[in-house]
């Protein structure tokens, strides 16, 4: 069994105007998690209860073995966290945060500092309040990159970024993850950046997982069926069916469960199967989210 | 690894804070030549001297703690191998450093030149009393920062030590022994005693406040 660097179990945080529910997650050692959710789903809270930066109302966490927030400071030993809205300090320069860091982490290894300032094109006697929103992320994932964690925890990190930046940023995550002892944590609602880096994925919303498995279990899972549904004909209710939309005679049956006797069923039920459609990962995800609310409503 | 973490991050804030500290101690030196020269000098020079004392305290709180925060460096801080009680402790006493350093060089300096010059050395106490009102007011104003972070409660508490002041030092030349401008030599009478030992445990106090109410936080950002 892999190690876990990451362990939720049941946690809750509650604030006047939102919840984290019954969050439970379960990270391993060279995986690459994906916390997918729409704006205020939750990703933000539940990776600052993992930094220990908020600290949970209920439940544990577990992160590289160490128990959150109580053993933190050793935890965040093994942790590299880049957050979108991580600021440096805007009067000094980036060789000076280079230094700083290197002098925390004995683990810093200025060859790759070096080569990555070089790949991002960073000057390190810039100033941090000249640098674009751009070169501020790659600045801030070159300090925590550098220090080679075992768990890299990125917290929409690609979110206001051109789309060259964030090609850079992710091709330069994509060559990181080629490591396969390092655990990555990576928040988007980006789904496109998820799908392309990611091998789990676990979608939030409105404060709960609703969904977290494989990548390819999810693709292979989710699928569209387009129907032509003759005039009397009514679709039977199929267990793996989330969602049937009809247009006079066309219907469209959205399944989270699919399997070759679906169609059969509904050939069965005199309906024509015109198409299956396999799903992006943006399309699971917003059918995901609608369905989970459909059932909490 | 935990001793050296919290003494880079003193280091790291006594760098950032390096300039006002200077440049205050530079600016108040000043003033407090100037204060011997002549009575409009000594005006001037006095005037200056609270003014300095004021933008350090002032300074040192917003640069050092309100504009980290504001620049969101917190989460790059939080995310190193600390804890919140390891940041808090670094942060309060970096800046605590930076303060008493040019602090303690004023006051020694206002005391040396009041000895040695025609001012009279009856005013010493009152001059500890009011360099103590400074030390108090900085330690209120860095506590309520640490611990509230809010944009509202630091400018009140800047509004209440600017206008305070004014009442307290015609108070303080009021006690019997606050200052005998008449005297060769200065009295250090219970009533001023008891002044200097309130403001140090008004010190003490805020900073210990401060310290518990953030370390007992649940959420720092």
């Amino acid at each position: 069994m892999s190690e876990c660097v990451v362990e939720f179990n049941g946690v809750n945080k509650a604030y006047r105007f939102f919840e984290l529910r019954d969050v439970n997650l379960r990270l391993e050692a060279g995986q690459i998690m994906g916390l997918v959710g729409p704006n205020g789903a939750g990703k933000s809270t539940t990776i600052r209860i993992l930094m220990a930066l908020v600290q949970q109302d209920g439940g544990t966490v577990r992160v590289l073995g160490h128990s959150m927030p109580d053993d933190q400071a050793a935890a965040k030993r093994g942790v590299g966290f880049v957050s979108e809205d991580m600021g440096l300090y805007g009067g000094e320069t980036l060789a000076w945060h280079m230094h700083f860091i290197a002098r925390v982490y004995p683990s810093w290894d200025p060859d790759y500092a070096r080569l990555l300032q070089r790949r991002f094109n960073l000057r390190p006697e810039q100033p941090i309040k000249g640098l674009s929103h751009g070169e501020r992320v790659k600045a801030a994932l070159l300090l925590v990159l550098a220090r080679r964690p075992r768990l890299l925890v990125l917290d929409e990190p690609t979110t206001g970024l051109d789309p060259v930046a964030r090609h850079e940023i992710l091709n330069e995550l994509m060559e990181v993850l080629s490591d396969e002892r390092r655990a990555v944590l990576f928040s988007s609602h980006h789904t496109q950046d998820v799908e392309q880096i990611s091998d789990q994925i676990t979608f939030m919303d409105r404060g709960r997982i609703i969904d977290s498995s494989d990548k390819e279990t999810f693709l292979e899972r989710w699928r569209r069926i387009q129907l032509d549904v003759p005039t009397g004909i009514v679709l039977p209710m199929l267990p793996g069916v989330i969602d049937v939309q009809t247009d006079g005679r066309l219907a469209v049956a959205t399944t989270n469960a699919y399997a070759p006797g679906l169609d059969a069923a509904y050939v069965r039920a005199g309906a024509v199967v015109r198409e299956v459609q396999r799903m992006t990962l943006e399309e699971i995800f917003v059918a995901n989210v609608m369905s989970s609310r459909k059932e909490v409503a | 690894m935990t001793g050296s973490i919290v003494g880079q991050l003193v280091l790291k804030d006594l760098y950032l804070t390096r300039w006002i500290a200077a440049g205050t101690m530079l600016a108040g030196l000043i003033a407090l030549a100037i204060a011997p020269l002549g009575s409009t000098a000594f005006y001037v020079g006095s005037v200056s001297f609270v003014c300095v004392q004021i933008v350090l305290i002032v300074f040192l709180v917003t640069v050092g703690v309100v504009q980290e925060k504001k620049d969101k460096a917190l989460l790059f801080i939080l995310s190193l191998p600390v804890s919140t009680t390891q940041y808090t402790f670094a942060k309060m006493a970096a800046n605590f450093i930076a303060y008493i350093v040019p602090w303690l060089l004023l006051t020694a300096t206002c005391l040396a030149i009041i000895f040695a010059s025609d001012i009279p050395d009856g005013m010493m106490p009152a001059v500890t009393a009011i360099s103590l009102y400074f030390l108090c007011y900085y330690c209120v104003l860095l506590a309520v920062a640490i611990a509230t972070e809010s944009a509202t409660w630091i400018p009140v508490v800047i509004v209440i030590g600017n206008v305070l002041i004014n009442f307290f030092i015609p108070l303080v030349f009021r006690l019997p022994s606050g200052a005998n401008l008449s005297s060769g030599s200065s009295t250090w009478g219970l009533d001023i005693l008891a002044v200097l030992a309130l403001e140090i445990a008004l010190s003490a106090a805020a900073l210990a406040i401060g310290f518990l109410a953030q370390t007992r936080k649940k959420n720092f950002v």
